[in-house]
C-alpha cells in the first residue's frame, strides 16, 4: 500500500469481500531527509496507508526492502543509462521486489494471496490489461513469474480511474480519495533522474562527460554533456537549424555519440528484446501478436520471426517510433498478456546503428 | 487563590516524592517531557555550559539510546570532541577503554544503566566514581534501570540522572531528570523561571503527580516484580532454547535487568517474524524503527560485534506487570513453530 488511491481502494474492496486483510508498505529507498509533497513512497504516503489500514481496521506493517531494492532497481538503473540505454525500473520493482521480494514475506505470515492496485487483471490464471485502456498498468508487469499469477488478487483491474475515486469517497476513505496521480519513479527525489546517476556514477563517468551530438552520416552538429542526460525520440537539447525537426536517434557509448535524425529515422521495423519472460505457454516463430514498446504508445501488430531461448525478435506491420533500448517490449493477443522482454536493439532502421553487447 | 495553591503544593510534592524515590532532595530534580528531553538537557546543557572552562569532549558508549547519541552527536557539531568507549561482547563497557578516554578534557560522560535492547547491566556508580575523578560529570540514562536496579544519589557519585513515566506505568509524556545540586547545566529552552529557569514553560502538574506515584508504586513493587519477571523470563528463555538449541540470548553472560530478552535465531529475519508474531497478539521488536516504522538492523548488537545475519534476525520481547505464565507458555508454543516455518521458507528459496 503505497498510501494512494488505487491501493488503498484495492484494501478496502477486498475488507468488503470478506477476505482477512493485511496492510504493508514497502520501504525502498531513504533520500535522508523526507520530500514532503511527493504524492508516493514519501514519510506521508506511509502515514496515509497506516491511516487507511486503521479506518479499514487491519493491520498494517512497514517493511524495508532497501537493500534488495537497491540492488536489484537502482543499481540496474544507474547500470543502465551508464550504458546508453533508458531504464524501466517499475518493471524490475514487480518482478524482483514486489512480486518476488515481498512475496516471501506474504508467505511468512501464511497470506495465500498478493493483492496491488494495479490496473491489471488476472482470469484463469492470465494477466489481462485492466478495464481502463489508459490506466492499464501491464507494461510494467510483464516480467513477473507466471506461478505468481495464481496467488494475484487485482481489485481496481475491473475499474477506470474515476470509478475508483468515486470508491475511495464512497467508502469514505477521504484522507487519499483525490490524491494526485505518482507518474515519476518513486525514487527520484524531484524529477531529475540525472542527480542520482550523478550521485551513483564517478565524475568522470563517460556517460556524464561531453561527447559529439552527430547526425546519422556521422557528421559532428554539436556537443553534449552526458549521454546519459538524452533518450531516443528526445528533441531537448537536440540542436536546431535543420530543415525538419531532429530527434536523439541512437546513444552510442563506443564514442560517447548522441546520434540524431528525422521523424522516419526514428522509425523502425522490427525489434530485438532479450531477458524474454513468458505469462502463458511459449508461442512459436511465425505467430502473429499485437505489441507495445513504449508505456501508452499505440499497440503494433507484428510477428516473431526469431526465438531463442532468452531472445526474441519481432518484424512490425508497420514502422513504429521511438524504439528504445532498456524500455519494455510487452506481447498481446487481444487483452491477454503473452509476455515480453527487455528491448536490445530496434531493426530496420533507415540507419543502422550498432547492437550493445549485453 | 486556593486552585493555585493547590496545584502548587501538588507539584511541589511531585517533587519531593519523585525525590525520595532517587535519594535525591527535591531541589535536584527537573521535570522533563521524558527519557529523550531529559538527556538531551544533560549531555547538551553540560557541554554547553563548560566548553568555555576548555572541557570539550563528550565520553559516551555506542549501546546507548538514540536520545544520548544524537545530543552527542550536536555536542560534536558545536565542536565537541566525541568519544566512544569499547564493549565487551557481553553487552558490557569495558572499563580499560573508559578509563583511557575519560580525561582532564572531558565534560560530560554519559552511560546508560541498563540497555533497553539487550538488558544488561552497565557499572554505572564505578564508572561514576571514576568520571568523579577527572573531573568530568556524569549522567547516566536510567530509564530502563528505575525500579530494576537500586539507585540511591547519595550514595551514587552521578551527576545527572534520566527517568521518563512511561516506562513505569506513569503517563506518556512525563519523565524527570536529576541534577546534582550545585551543577552548572545550560537550559535547552528559554523564558519563564520555571524549575528554576532549567526548564521554562508551564509546568505539567497532573503529568508529575502521575510520575511520583508510579514511582513510587514501582519502587514498593520492586523487590517481587524483579523476581517474578526474572522466573518468568527464565522460562522463556528456557522454553524457547529446548526447542530452538540454536538460538542466540544476547547478552546472556552479563548481568542483566529481568525483563528484556534479545534472542537471534540463525536463518531467519525479524521482520517476518515480527509480524508473524503481531498478527497472533504477541508483542516484539526488532531493531530500530525509523520514522517510516520500518526496521534497520540494530546499532546496539553491531555495537558489541553481532554478526550481521544474526542482527538482523534480533528480536526483543520485553516483560511488564501485565506478563503472565500464560504469556510465556503463548510464546514458548508460537515462536518455535514460527522460527520451523520461517526457517523452512529459506531453505526452500
Amino acid at each position: 500500500m503505497s498510501g494512494g488511491v488505487d491501493s488503498s481502494v484495492a484494501a478496502a474492496l477486498l475488507v468488503e469481500q470478506g477476505y482477512d486483510v493485511v496492510g504493508a508498505t514497502m520501504k525502498l529507498f531513504c533520500h535522508g531527509d523526507d520530500v514532503p509533497d511527493r504524492p508516493c513512497c514519501s514519510l506521508d504516503s506511509v502515514n496515509d496507508a497506516r491511516r487507511v489500514c486503521e479506518q479499514l481496521g487491519i493491520p498494517h506493517y512497514v517493511l524495508n526492502l532497501e537493500t534488495k531494492f537497491g540492488h536489484d532497481v537502482v543499481d540496474n538503473f544507474v547500470e543502465e543509462y551508464a550504458r546508453g540505454r533508458t531504464p524501466i525500473p517499475c518493471v524490475r520493482c514487480n518482478t524482483f521486489t514486489k512480486f518476488r521480494d515481498f512475496l516471501k514475506k506474504a508467505d511468512s505470515i501464511d497470506a495465500q494471496w498478493i493483492a496491488t492496485g494495479h490496473y491489471a487483471r488476472v482470469v484463469d490464471g492470465e494477466l489481462r490489461r485492466g478495464v481502463d485502456e489508459n490506466k492499464d498498468q501491464t507494461y510494467f508487469l510483464w516480467g513477473i513469474d507466471r506461478s505468481v499469477l495464481s496467488r494475484m488478487i487485482l481489485p481496481v483491474g475491473t475499474l477506470d480511474k474515476a470509478q475508483t475515486r468515486a470508491r475511495a469517497h464512497s467508502m469514505g476513505l477521504e484522507v487519499i480519495a483525490e490524491k494526485p496521480e505518482s507518474q515519476e519513479i518513486c525514487f527520484v527525489p524531484d524529477g531529475d533522474y540525472t542527480r542520482i546517476l550523478e550521485q551513483r556514477l564517478p565524475s568522470d563517468a563517460p556517460a556524464l562527460s561531453r561527447g559529439p551530438i552527430v547526425t546519422s552520416s556521422g557528421k559532428i552538429v554539436g556537443e553534449h554533456n552526458g549521454f546519459a542526460r538524452y533518450t531516443i525520440g528526445q528533441r531537448r537539447g537536440v540542436p536546431g537549424g535543420f530543415p525538419h525537426p531532429m530527434y536523439v536517434i541512437g546513444i552510442r557509448p563506443t564514442d560517447r555519440a548522441v546520434v540524431i535524425g528525422t521523424r522516419d529515422e526514428l522509425m523502425g521495423s522490427g525489434v530485438v528484446a532479450r531477458e524474454v519472460n513468458w505469462l502463458t505457454a511459449t508461442p512459436s516463430v511465425g505467430h502473429r501478436v499485437s505489441v507495445r514498446v513504449r508505456h501508452r504508445a499505440p499497440l503494433a501488430s507484428a510477428e516473431i520471426v526469431r526465438l531463442d531461448s532468452d531472445e526474441i525478435e519481432l518484424a512490425l506491420d508497420e514502422p513504429v517510433s521511438a524504439i528504445t533500448p532498456g524500455q519494455s517490449m510487452v506481447l498481446y493477443d487481444g487483452d491477454r498478456v503473452l509476455g515480453g522482454g527487455f528491448i536490445e536493439a530496434s531493426r530496420g532502421q533507415r540507419v543502422a546503428l550498432p547492437v550493445l553487447a549485453a | 487563590m486556593a486552585e493555585r495553591r493547590e496545584a502548587r503544593a501538588a507539584l511541589d510534592e511531585a517533587r519531593e516524592r519523585v525525590g525520595r524515590c532517587l535519594g535525591a532532595r527535591p531541589d535536584e530534580i527537573c521535570f522533563t517531557s521524558g527519557g529523550t528531553e531529559g538527556d538531551n538537557l544533560a549531555i547538551l546543557g553540560a557541554w554547553r555550559a563548560l566548553k568555555a572552562k576548555g572541557r570539550k569532549t563528550v565520553v559516551t558508549s555506542p549501546i546507548e539510546h538514540k536520545a544520548i547519541l544524537g545530543a552527542v552527536h550536536q555536542a560534536a557539531n558545536e565542536g565537541a570532541e566525541e568519544r566512544i568507549v569499547a564493549m565487551t561482547s557481553d553487552g558490557v563497557v569495558d572499563r580499560r577503554s573508559f578509563d583511557e578516554l575519560v580525561d582532564d578534557t572531558v565534560s560530560v560522560c554519559s552511560i546508560m544503566w541498563v540497555n533497553n535492547e539487550i538488558g544488561t547491566i552497565q557499572p554505572v556508580p564505578e564508572l561514576a566514581a571514576k568520571a568523579k575523578e577527572r573531573g568530568a560529570l556524569f549522567h547516566t540514562d536510567a530509564v530502563q534501570a528505575f525500579g530494576k536496579i537500586p539507585i540511591d544519589a547519595q550514595k551514587q557519585q552521578f551527576d545527572f540522572l534520566t527517568i521518563s513515566g512511561h516506562k513505569i506505568g506513569a503517563p506518556k509524556g512525563i519523565g524527570a531528570l536529576f541534577i546534582r545540586r550545585g551543577t552548572t547545566l545550560e537550559p535547552l529552552m528559554h523564558g519563564g523561571t520555571q524549575d528554576r529557569g532549567r526548564r521554562p514553560g508551564t509546568e505539567n502538574v497532573a503529568a508529575a503527580v502521575g510520575l511520583a506515584r508510579a514511582a513510587e508504586l514501582t519502587l514498593a513493587e520492586c523487590e517481587a516484580n524483579c523476581a517474578r519477571l526474572l522466573r518468568l523470563r527464565e522460562r522463556l528463555e528456557a522454553g524457547i532454547l529446548a526447542k530452538v538449541p540454536d538460538a542466540v540470548i544476547h547478552g546472556r553472560d552479563a548481568e542483566r535487568a529481568p525483563h528484556i530478552m534479545n534472542v537471534s535465531v540463525p536463518g531467519t529475519d525479524s521482520e517476518s517474524l515480527l509480524m508473524a508474531l503481531d498478527l497472533r497478539g504477541i508483542a516484539a521488536s526488532g531493531g530500530s524503527a525509523c520514522q517510516s516504522g520500518s526496521i534497520s538492523p540494530s546499532h546496539v548488537l553491531s555495537a558489541i560485534g553481532v554478526r550481521p545475519d544474526l542482527a538482523s534476525a534480533a528480536l526483543r520481547m520485553s516483560l511488564g506487570s501485565l506478563t503472565t505464565d500464560h504469556c510465556i507458555d503463548r510464546v514458548i508454543e508460537v515462536f518455535p513453530a514460527l522460527v520451523a516455518k520461517a526457517r523452512q521458507l529459506t531453505a526452500a528459496q
